[in-house]
């Protein structure tokens, strides 16, 4: 009877002790594998990305601008910038250099797509010229 | 307000940027103005330098620029403070520029002054400059065995540093195989091997089980060069092949200059650190006359107290907290284990055994560092 109610509860101890053993032998693993310029690497690695989070996350631009980019609608914008620039990237790459000039400027001019880009960024900078007038009324 | 830091080491550093953490909205609306001067557009880590003399470090490591350090709100100029001129609230710099304030916080630090003890100079090797941690370095590289003597002249900065020095110097020449070949004897000024009474108890077993002879009550006289002997003010002298020495340290030149407190060191309210009939003037680190250690620890507790209650003062009209004496010293027992002491005006330090976790830590704490004088830590 004794040894019935024993065993169960040295079992127990004996796993309990046995991953205790285990710990302590992961510990000294990490601890023989590391060396000063690793922990100095790493530490330093650490350091210099808490500094950088910590300028992010107080920089009060880039928090608004990390917000409206977070939107469902700007996900259109941000898909439509990344594949404008795959594709500005290839378009540049296949056609000659501008020869320059006036005709060359007038055949510019003519192109609908070369319109289309005028006029998304004379809307980008009406809205960004009227906010930071904006801004400037109110002192930041 | 106008609020003045002159400085740019540990202390003022990590005040500047608590300050303008706590200040952002006030400074942004113009209602504070945050400048600091400083005598240099470098920031030096100081207590690299031991790893220096030990070849553990290159410089190069120490140094970072001092704007990259700083909230960009805060206005930085290089141009070291002349004249203080606490009557008007204002200081005049190098340039000739006028600062004017209404608070003033003085961070200077500390000088080392080896040329008070004759023959020091000429005599010793030291590490508290980069130049002769980097000459340290390279004589120990030549050493092939003899006597070492590591003699302390006082005050100095980072209390730690003797003991710590002698626990590298073991583990240095036993790295190269020639501890047998070195007999090594640590002289202290007071009856005990450390100023701080549970150091001493802590590092003399340390020392016996090293070999490391010491002998106390040695307050440096001077360094006969042409012999190899240090005499000591009690009349004792040590022979030696390699001197080593920790020098006496006093406040900066423009302290002394300005008559703000003998030898450099400021009063100081020890609570409120204010200096002393002046409730708008506040002193950090080691410009102060405190009985605490003079380190980079006690410049970083004192900088949060004060950024506090500078802020406190800016938005409520009054100061909010106290200087307790905080200090927390690592201390390297050798090249790959350390301890810690942590204490303040009230409780000494109760030291550890000496682990390699610990070393790690303060690796880890080097590199740390430049997110501590930021204000993060």
């Amino acid at each position: 009877m004794t040894t019935q109610t024993e065993t169960p509860i040295d079992a127990t101890a004996n796993d309990d002790l046995q991953r205790l053993v285990e710990f302590a032998q992961l510990v000294t693993a990490a601890r023989d594998a590391l060396s000063d310029d690793m922990v100095t690497r790493l530490s330093g690695a650490i350091s210099e990305g808490m500094n950088l989070l910590d300028r992010l996350t107080r920089n009060e631009g880039l928090m608004r601008l990390l917000q409206v980019l977070d939107r469902d609608e700007s996900q259109y914008l941000l898909i439509a910038l990344s594949e404008a620039i795959h594709a500005t990237s290839k378009d540049i790459a296949a056609s000659p250099p501008a020869t320059g000039g006036l005709g060359c400027m007038l055949r510019v001019a003519r192109d609908p797509g070369a319109q289309e880009g005028v006029r998304l960024l004379a809307v980008l900078g009406q809205h960004l010229s009227h906010s930071l007038r904006e801004q400037h009324r109110r002192g930041g | 307000m106008r609020i003045l830091v002159v400085g740019g080491g540990t202390g003022g550093t990590i005040l500047a940027n608590n300050l303008a953490r706590r200040l952002s909205a006030e400074i942004r609306t113009r209602k504070v103005w945050l400048t600091m001067l400083s005598a240099s557009d470098k920031h030096m880590y100081q207590p690299g330098l031991l790893y220096v003399a030990f070849g553990q470090m290159t410089p190069d490591q120490l140094y970072r620029d001092q704007a990259s350090l700083l909230e960009s709100c805060i206005d930085f100029h290089v141009d070291p403070v002349e004249q203080f001129e606490l009557d008007q609230n204002q200081v005049r710099t190098k340039s000739g520029k006028i600062h004017q304030y209404d608070i003033l916080v003085i961070a200077t630090g500390s000088r080392i002054v080896p040329e008070q003890i004759p023959g020091l100079t000429e005599g010793a090797e030291t590490f508290y400059t980069e130049a002769s941690a980097v000459k340290m370095f390279k004589r120990l590289r030549e050493f092939q065995g003899g006597k070492v003597a590591v003699v302390v002249g006082v005050p100095h900065k980072c209390p730690i540093a003797p003991v710590e020095v002698m626990f590298s110097l073991h583990d240095y020449f036993k790295a190269r195989g020639i501890r047998d070949k070195v007999t090594m004897k640590y002289h202290y000024p007071i009856g005990r091997i450390h100023t701080i009474q549970n150091v001493a108890k802590w590092a003399k077993p340390e020392f016996d089980r090293l070999g490391i002879e010491y002998e106390t009550l040695f307050n440096v006289k001077e360094v006969d060069v042409k012999n190899n002997i240090v005499k000591s003010e009690e009349g004792t002298e040590t022979a030696y092949d390699l001197l080593i020495a920790i020098p006496p340290h006093k406040g900066m030149e423009v302290i002394e200059n300005n008559n703000l407190g003998q030898g450099g060191w400021i009063p100081t309210d020890r609570y409120k650190l204010t200096m002393n009939g002046h409730d708008n003037v506040y002193v950090l680190g080691d410009t102060t006359n405190l009985p605490v250690s003079k380190t980079g620890s006690a410049a970083h507790f004192e900088a949060e107290v004060a950024a506090e209650n500078i802020a406190a003062i800016v938005k409520i009209g009054t100061p909010v907290r106290d200087y307790d004496g905080k200090v927390y010293c690592f201390i390297e027992a050798g090249h790959d284990r350390a301890t810690y002491a942590m204490f303040n005006y009230l409780n000494p330090p109760d030291l550890k055994a000496p682990t390699k976790p610990m070393h790690w830590f303060k690796m880890a704490y080097n590199q740390m560092y430049w997110t501590s004088v930021r204000g993060l830590l």
